[in-house]
C-alpha cells in the first residue's frame, strides 16, 4: 500500500448567512440577538466529512447541486478555512475550482503559466521546464503570445487544464473542468490524468456531474448529500 | 518525490509567520512587482514618464500657491525643493496605503480560486511602490543638483538616516493600509473616506509647511501625526534644516511597528475567512 497523502477528519464548514455590510446593521443584529435564534442564520454546508487519501488515487466527488462538493473543495484547496475538523497532507496542491486557475485577462498565455506556476510556490527554472509541454498539450501554439481574455472558452480550458496537469504538485483538484472542452479532448484529459496517477503516482480529486468521466479515471468515491457523507 | 507536511485547521495561533514559505514563494512576489510595475503603464501614452508627472506637477502648483501666493516659510530652503521632499514621502505613505488598503477587493478573484501565502501581495505592493520612490528621489536629486548652493548637505546623516525612514514609512503605510483592508471587508463606506481623509491629513503635517513655523502650542499637535517628523528628518538628512529629534523619531518608529503588528494580525485571520463574506 502506498502513502497516505491527504487525511482529512470530521471537517464541517458552517457559513454565516447573516452579513448585514453596515454599523447599523451588525447594531440591530446585536440587539435582536436576544430574541432570534442564532441557528436561524447558519447554514451548515458539510459535516463531519473524513476520508483518507493514498498516493495515485482518483477520488470521486459526486452529488447533487448544493451538496457541498465545491466548499469542500474549497477547504482542501486552502481558501477557505474549515469551521470545525482538520486537513494533514503531503506537498503542493493545484486546483481548478471552476474554469481558469485564477488566470489574468490581460495577461498572454505563455505569462499565465508562469504566473500559475509562480503562485504554486515554483521557480522560475522549474517552470521553463514545464512551458513547452504544456502549450503542447493545450494545442494553442499559435495564440500562447496573445492575452486570454481573446480565447474561446475552449482554449482557456485546455490551456487551464494543461497548466494543472503539467505543474509540480503531488494532488490535483478539479471542478467541473471537463464540461467545456470538445469529445477529442476530453478523451485526451481523460488519459492525462490517468497517467498522472499511474506513472507519476498523483493523487487526483474530481468533481463531475458526467458518470462515465467518473468511471474511466476514478477508483474511490464519496457521495454528498446536503453537507453529509452518505 | 513526496512534499512536505502540511495542515489544515480553523484556527491558527495569531501571529504566525511563516517565514519557510515566504522563501519559497519569492519568485511570485517578483512576478507581482514586475507586473505592477509594467502592466500598469502599457496602454498609455506617457508610459513610466507618468512616474514624474505626478511630483512634477504637485511641487509646480504648491510652489506657485503655497510659496508665491500665500508665501509660507520654507526653512530657507528654495520651495521647489522644499515641497518635493516632503511630497515625495508622502507619496510613499499615502499610495501603500491606498492601494495596500483594497488588497482584498482588487484579489478576490485570484484569493477566490488560488491558495498561496497571501501576505506577498501587500508586500509585493510595498516593494513596487519602493521602485517608484526610488525614482522620485532621482528626481529629487536632479533639483537638488541644480539648487546645490542653497544648502549644506551631510552625506553621513543623510546615508545613515534615509533608510530607516523609508522603512518607516513603508510600515506606517502598509500597516494601516492593511488595518484598513481588514474593516472594509465588512464596511465597504469606509473606501470613500480614506481617499479624501489623506488628502486633508497632507496638510496638517509638514508638507506645505516647516515645522518651526507652526505655533508653540499646535506642535505637539501637528507631531501627532507620525509623518511630520519624517519629512522633518528627511529634510534635515538632505538639506541640513531643523534639528534631527531623537523622541518624535523613536515615536514614529514605534507607531510604524506598532501599525504594522496590528495589521499583520488582523490580515492573517481575516485572510482565511474573508472570501466566505465577500
Amino acid at each position: 500500500m502506498s502513502e497516505v497523502i491527504l487525511k482529512v477528519r470530521n471537517v464541517s464548514k458552517c457559513y454565516n448567512l447573516y452579513n448585514s455590510g453596515s454599523i447599523s446593521g451588525d447594531l440591530s443584529k446585536w440587539i435582536s440577538s436576544r430574541r432570534i435564534e442564532k441557528s436561524n442564520y447558519e447554514f451548515w454546508a458539510l459535516q463531519e466529512i473524513s476520508f483518507d487519501l493514498r498516493k495515485g488515487d482518483r477520488l470521486a466527488v459526486t452529488g447533487d447541486n448544493g451538496a457541498g462538493k465545491s466548499t469542500l473543495l474549497k477547504i482542501l484547496s486552502k481558501i477557505t478555512r474549515p469551521t470545525s475538523g482538520s486537513i494533514i497532507g503531503k506537498g503542493r496542491i493545484t486546483s481548478m475550482l471552476e474554469v481558469g486557475t485564477g488566470f489574468h485577462p490581460e495577461l498572454s498565455g505563455i505569462e499565465n503559466i508562469y504566473l500559475n506556476g509562480a503562485m504554486l510556490g515554483m521557480s522560475k527554472r522549474d517552470i521553463k521546464l514545464k512551458v513547452d509541454e504544456i502549450v503542447d498539450f493545450a494545442q494553442i501554439i499559435n495564440q500562447i503570445n496573445n492575452p486570454v481574455k481573446l480565447y474561446s472558452s475552449g482554449m482557456y480550458m485546455r490551456l487551464a487544464f494543461a497548466t494543472a496537469a503539467h505543474l509540480q504538485s503531488e494532488t490535483i483538484i478539479m471542478d467541473e473542468v471537463l464540461a467545456v472542452g470538445d469529445q477529442k479532448f476530453k478523451e485526451k484529459c481523460i488519459t492525462k490524468l490517468n497517467d498522472l496517477s499511474s506513472e507519476f503516482g498523483k493523487t487526483i480529486i474530481l468533481v463531475s456531474h458526467e458518470r462515465e468521466h467518473l468511471r474511466a479515471i476514478c477508483n474511490k468515491e464519496i457521495r454528498l448529500c446536503k453537507g453529509l457523507m452518505i | 518525490m513526496t512534499g512536505r507536511e502540511w495542515k489544515i485547521i480553523p484556527q491558527e495561533p495569531i501571529f504566525t509567520l511563516r517565514l519557510r514559505e515566504l522563501i519559497q514563494f519569492r519568485y511570485l512576489l517578483s512576478q507581482l512587482v514586475y507586473r505592477d510595475l509594467i502592466a500598469s503603464y502599457k496602454q498609455t501614452i506617457l508610459g513610466p514618464a507618468w512616474l514624474i508627472v505626478h511630483p512634477l506637477i504637485t511641487t509646480l502648483i504648491f510652489t506657485v500657491v503655497f510659496g508665491r501666493i500665500v508665501k509660507i516659510s520654507t526653512d530657507g530652503l528654495p520651495q521647489p525643493l522644499f515641497y518635493l521632499s516632503g511630497i515625495i514621502c508622502w507619496n510613499y505613505f499615502s499610495e501603500c496605503l491606498i492601494r495596500t488598503s483594497t488588497v482584498f477587493k482588487d484579489n478576490a478573484n485570484i484569493f477566490g480560486k488560488v491558495y498561496f501565502p497571501r501576505i506577498i501581495v501587500p508586500i509585493s505592493l510595498a516593494v513596487s511602490m519602493f521602485f517608484r520612490l526610488v525614482i522620485h528621489m532621482l528626481l529629487l536629486l536632479l533639483v537638488m543638483l541644480f539648487y546645490s548652493n542653497h544648502y549644506n548637505q551631510n552625506i553621513l546623516t543623510s546615508i545613515a538616516i534615509i533608510p530607516l525612514l523609508i522603512i518607516t514609512i513603508a510600515l506606517l503605510g502598509v500597516g494601516l493600509g492593511l488595518i484598513i483592508a481588514c474593516l472594509t471587508i465588512k464596511y465597504k463606506d469606509l473606501n470613500f473616506v480614506i481617499v479624501f481623509s489623506l488628502q486633508l491629513t497632507m496638510y496638517t503635517t509638514t508638507v506645505i509647511f516647516p515645522l518651526n513655523s507652526a505655533p508653540k502650542n499646535m506642535v505637539s499637535l501637528v507631531r501627532a501625526n507620525p509623518m511630520t517628523t519624517i519629512i522633518e528628518s528627511f529634510r534635515h538628512a538632505l538639506f541640513n534644516t531643523g534639528n534631527l529629534e531623537i523622541v518624535p523619531l523613536c515615536y514614529s518608529l514605534i507607531c510604524g511597528f506598532l501599525f504594522f503588528s496590528i495589521g499583520f494580525i488582523a490580515f492573517n485571520r481575516m485572510e482565511k475567512t474573508f472570501i466566505d463574506s465577500i
